[in-house]
């Protein structure tokens, strides 16, 4: 089914809206657990947990990192995914990197970082409900 | 602040005491002797991927049954990461007890794993393993905790490249590609260490030099890749002859040498004629024929033969090699005065 021309324009700000807090929120969490366990490991672990659930959310690929951090490459091809998509695929990444958290050091880093997503997981779904 | 000053103290010593390491179970050890003065642990182990080895450093009251949680939960954390070895079957455990604790705070034996950090020993995008401190305390470890050792699993991780690096250079600088043997470049070293130890401390040693007879031949007859064949044939019977402490290297073209610490000129003699019978039996497939192929050898001692210096002792085991082939080869000779 054809979507109208102003339908598409208000899904797209609702999908660059998302993009926005789940990157800044990913970059927040980058900026802490660097702190904790260094940017050689936890690049590794986010390459992990990018690679695991971009099998299901394939958009997640365009997500690049390195020892520097987290960016994405060719932003254009999310005009074609979904906002509920978005939210998702990030969800779906959030929760295979806490996975990984865990798995290494139980509570530790977990206490230290959910602080800072509860509250953007909140907004996210706020943002996704006015759509 | 003081405590904090403290602690960074401590960290640089257990950092220093780590890059100091010149191999694998240095580094655990230094780390096991360091890493009780910052955390509370019951113990401590790094997984080395290369050799699938797990090392534990661990309090002496660690029951068994811990030891094994802890190995499990190390290899499971392991896989997660999407590396192998992924199953502790594939994993050989090396088990190093020391006293971690009082005599008061000594482990109940039915203790269970309660808490525990695992880090990858990552470097370059490469994963060369993990590290793990473990204890049977519930929470026993926080951020600040795992700051600390994540700076000192970096500095393992550099270290452990720095070991792989350097184990490639040295397999490249000391073997011969073609036989595996030792090559003569090593064969110098190791004799100028072992004619030093004999000459000054008294000791016996042997010295065999080695030729393959009629080797030319085989090489205008077969070709070279066959002559290559046969001189990695040759070389694995060599290596299985000898003692542990012997050294087997080529020498050169086809000639090999052995060196044989704290043995006499009768143990010498006997390990030489033992590797001639077993070449001299052994049926080689050359090409498509098969043959037996036989070899000449020389001995010379210290101190029987009196050699000044390890040079020396070289050029007798040749001199007798080449009387072995002069009285028709295939046989050992043992030098003698001309």
């Amino acid at each position: 089914m054809a979507i109208r021309m102003e339908e598409r324009e208000r899904l797209t700000g609702v999908s660059d809206r998302l993009l926005d807090l789940y990157l800044n929120l990913l970059r927040e969490i980058w900026e802490v657990v660097s702190a904790l366990i260094g940017e050689s490991v936890l690049s590794l672990l986010f390459r992990l947990a990018i690679q695991k659930a971009g099998e299901k959310y394939g958009f997640l690929g365009l997500l690049k990192v390195t020892e520097e951090g987290i960016w994405m490459e060719g932003l254009g091809e999310y005009r074609t995914v979904t906002p509920s998509e978005i939210h998702r695929g990030f969800q779906g990444l959030i929760n295979h990197l806490f996975n990984l958290f865990s798995a290494l050091t139980e509570g530790v880093i977990s206490r230290e970082v959910f602080p800072k997503v509860f509250p953007k997981l909140r907004e996210a779904e706020r943002i996704l409900s006015q759509k | 602040m003081r405590f904090i000053f403290k602690n960074l103290n401590l960290l640089r010593s257990t950092l220093n005491a780590i890059n100091m390491s010149f191999e694998i179970k240095e580094i655990v050890e230094s780390a096991g002797t360091h890493l009780p003065n910052l955390f509370e642990f019951s113990a401590f182990g790094l997984l080395w991927k290369e050799t699938a080895t797990l090392y534990l450093y661990q309090e002496e009251s660690c029951p068994p049954s811990f030891t094994q949680e802890v190995a499990q939960n190390m290899v499971r954390v392991f896989s997660l990461l999407g590396e192998e070895p992924n199953d502790l079957n594939q994993v050989t455990l090396q088990v190093e007890k020391r006293r971690l604790r009082p005599d008061h705070m000594k482990m109940d034996p039915k203790a269970t794993l309660k808490s525990y950090l695992t880090l990858p020993l990552t470097i370059e995008e490469e994963i060369l393993g993990c590290v793990s401190l473990n204890s049977d305390q519930s929470n026993a470890f926080d951020a600040e905790d795992l700051q600390f050792f994540s700076v000192i699993g970096h500095q393992m991780a550099a270290t452990l490249k720095h070991f792989q690096r350097f184990s490639s250079i040295k397999t490249i600088a000391i073997y011969d590609p073609l036989t595996n043997l030792y090559n003569r470049r090593y064969f110098e070293e190791r004799l100028t260490g072992e004619a030093q130890r004999a000459f000054y401390g008294g000791s016996s040693l042997s010295l065999i030099m080695i030729d393959i007879d009629h080797f030319k031949k085989i090489n205008d007859t077969f070709g070279h890749t066959e002559g290559d064949k046969v001189l990695q044939e040759i070389a694995t019977l060599l290596k299985s002859s000898v003692r542990k402490k012997d050294t087997v290297a080529r020498y050169g073209g086809e000639e090999f040498v052995i060196i044989l610490p704290e043995a006499g000129l009768e143990e010498a003699n006997m390990i030489a004629e033992r590797i001639r019978k077993l070449v001299e039996t052994t049926l080689l497939t050359i090409g498509k024929v098969q043959m037996n192929i036989t070899i000449s050898l020389g001995i010379s001692n210290f101190p029987i033969h009196r050699p000044k210096s390890k040079e020396e002792l070289v050029r007798m085991a040749d001199h007798a090699l080449y009387e072995a082939k002069r009285a028709g080869r295939n046989r050992v000779c043992i030098f003698r005065e001309s």
